[in-house]
């Protein structure tokens, strides 16, 4: 009896303390969710005064035959996966080469964070600057230094060389993620496994698949997943860098606000969560057929 | 024994020279910020770039913060409300559903739990249709509180899933001795759980400041006029204009970089197990 009367006021006294989450949350994500399914079937202008007209699923059909948004697919698909792969891997190689006492460890920690936690707005004034067509010392270097290029390459002013710029970018910018996740799971692991491993004459290759691959595998996995789902909806460190790459986060936000088509932007909010979802629960189910999860 | 004391020496040698590359990596781009923001105007767009100024000068840290020159001030002000009150509400907010969903027992727990998960790994772009009806509905579009208010959806969740996880190292039988020494929950929370959890509560208080600080999105829809621009918006609005001083522009990106880089660089080791428990998003 007393038991129950306690748990009683448990609910209460949970519901008191998680209203003002859920509140915002069900005002400020879940609502506009629903609401984005019901504005995609309007024609929709930026001007509250307009009236929107209800045309079914003439945006969507719009969209999926737009040969600009299939393109901005295949980029963006193309950046995700590039820059997962890449910010994973430098990540890991880093963390594994700092797992291990060494003088400065702790500032050339907090130093390698920089990149990941300084606003994209100032970075992306250095890239520029870097990058810059007539004085950036990375044209200077490859053309008048090493010789790389006969002329240098207009970085932002083409796609391919923005794409290469916006990758660059992002695996500069984010492996610092993948490396503090994989540091804290890597001193986790017993040192006694390495050196039974090494008894039995195994190659630095062969450690790492037998004993660092099994044991950060959970951590792995999560990095992956949460990076890939950040960079497929990355918007403005490639709005800020160049004009050049038409990610579906440029593509949204431009049909949205420089387009002031709001219909055909909320369409687009629901193909990219769909898209999304679906990747999600793909990875779920490998993942757990794998074992791993 | 004398070779293999060379040897030794030689593997520390490649580490520090290794340790020394992967910081000139990360680090360049920062330390070109910082040079060109000392040069003179002339220097910074030499046809032969150098390292080094060869004139210093810190002419550009003046003119950043001269008002006539540039409203820096303003963007910095901006900023600085917007991203400590959201901070402080996410904080606030987080200790209550943080503690609720670490201690307290009651139907639904867990879904509650996973939604916030699922919500943190949500990006704001995909709402950005809705929320601009929803703001300029309730006649909030160019004000500050719009962007306070959607950012802190932003934070929030993973605030959390942070404060949840850190909670949850909490042992019970604390609060159990506290509610036979008379406290009640909500007492508990003041005087049990916010004390032991300070270092985790920064954590959650510099997460959810730089989160706010460094957003450009949400700053570009919401709002629309100079006097309540951010420093995002602001610096980009301005190197738009065709005379932009590059100078003036890294200075500026300096000074808007370094309470975040600091604030994170000193509570960083109190962030438990990286990123993975609520990490940064971004």
């Amino acid at each position: 009896m007393k038991r129950k009367a306690k748990r009683k006021t448990d609910t209460k006294l949970a519901a008191v303390l998680l209203f003002p989450s859920i509140f915002l949350i069900l005002l400020l994500v879940a609502y506009p969710m629903l609401s984005n399914i019901q504005i995609s079937f309007f024609e929709q202008s930026i001007n509250p005064n307009l009236d929107p007209t209800f045309i079914g699923f003439e945006n969507y059909k719009q969209i999926l035959t737009d040969e600009v948004f299939l393109k901005s697919l295949g980029i963006t698909f193309l950046y995700t996966l590039l820059t997962v792969v890449g910010s994973t891997v430098v990540g890991l190689a880093v963390a594994i080469f700092f797992n291990r006492p060494f003088k400065f460890r702790k500032i050339s920690r907090s130093l390698i964070i920089a990149s990941y936690v300084a606003p994209s707005i100032s970075l992306v004034f250095a890239w520029k600057y870097m990058f810059n067509n007539n004085y950036g010392i990375v044209n200077y270097l490859t053309v008048d230094v090493l010789h790389l290029f006969d002329q240098a390459p207009l970085w932002f002013d083409r796609p391919a060389s923005s794409f290469v710029l916006v990758v660059i970018f992002a695996i500069w910018r984010y492996f610092p993620y993948a490396f503090i996740s994989f540091l804290a799971i890597l001193q986790t692991i017993d040192n006694t496994l390495y050196e039974a491993a090494e008894i039995d004459g195994a190659s630095a290759w062969e450690k790492f698949k037998v004993v660092t691959l099994p044991a950060i595998m959970p951590v792995l996995v999560i990095v992956v997943t949460l990076r890939a789902i950040w960079m497929f909806y990355m918007f403005e460190d490639v709005y800020l860098l160049t004009n050049q790459v038409n990610t579906l986060g440029i593509y949204l936000y431009e049909t949205a606000f420089a387009f002031n088509d709001l219909g055909k932007a909320a369409s687009i909010s629901v193909i990219l969560f769909i898209i999304l979802f679906a990747v999600i629960l793909l990875m779920r189910k490998r993942v757990n057929a794998d074992g791993n999860g | 024994m004398a070779s293999s004391k060379k040897e030794k020496m030689t593997r520390k040698i490649l580490f520090y020279i290794g340790l020394a590359f992967v910081l000139l990596v990360s680090l360049f781009p920062f330390f070109i910020m910082l040079m060109v923001s000392l040069k003179n105007s002339a220097e910074a767009i030499a046809q032969v770039p150098t390292l080094l100024p060869r004139q210093w000068t810190i002419e550009h840290y003046l003119d950043i913060f001269n008002p006539v020159l540039f409203p820096y001030i303003t963007y910095f002000n901006n900023s600085l409300i917007v991203s400590l009150i959201v901070a402080a509400i996410s904080v606030l907010f987080s200790i209550f559903g943080a503690y609720a969903l670490s201690k307290l027992k009651f139907f639904g727990r867990t879904t509650i739990n996973s939604s916030f998960y699922v919500v943190y790994m949500f990006s704001g772009l995909l709402l950005v249709v809705p929320l601009f009806k929803i703001i300029s509905s309730l006649g909030l579009y160019n004000t500050r509180t719009a962007l306070v208010i959607t950012l802190i959806v932003q934070t929030l969740p993973a605030a959390i899933y942070m404060l949840k996880s850190y909670f949850d190292t909490i042992p019970d039988d604390l609060e159990e001795a506290a509610m036979i020494d008379g406290l009640n929950r909500v007492q508990i929370i003041f005087y049990i759980i916010i004390p032991l959890s300070i270092s985790g509560i920064i954590s959650v208080f510099v997460y959810s400041f730089m989160i706010a600080w460094n957003d450009f999105l949400f700053a570009s829809i919401f709002l629309s006029s100079s006097e309540n621009f951010t420093l995002p918006i602001g610096l980009n609005a301005l190197f738009s204009t065709p005379d932009y001083v590059w100078g003036r522009m890294m200075a500026a990106s300096i000074v808007t970089a370094l309470p975040v880089v600091i604030m994170y660089g000193i509570t960083e080791r109190f962030i438990k197990g990286g990123a993975t428990e609520g990490g940064v998003k971004g």
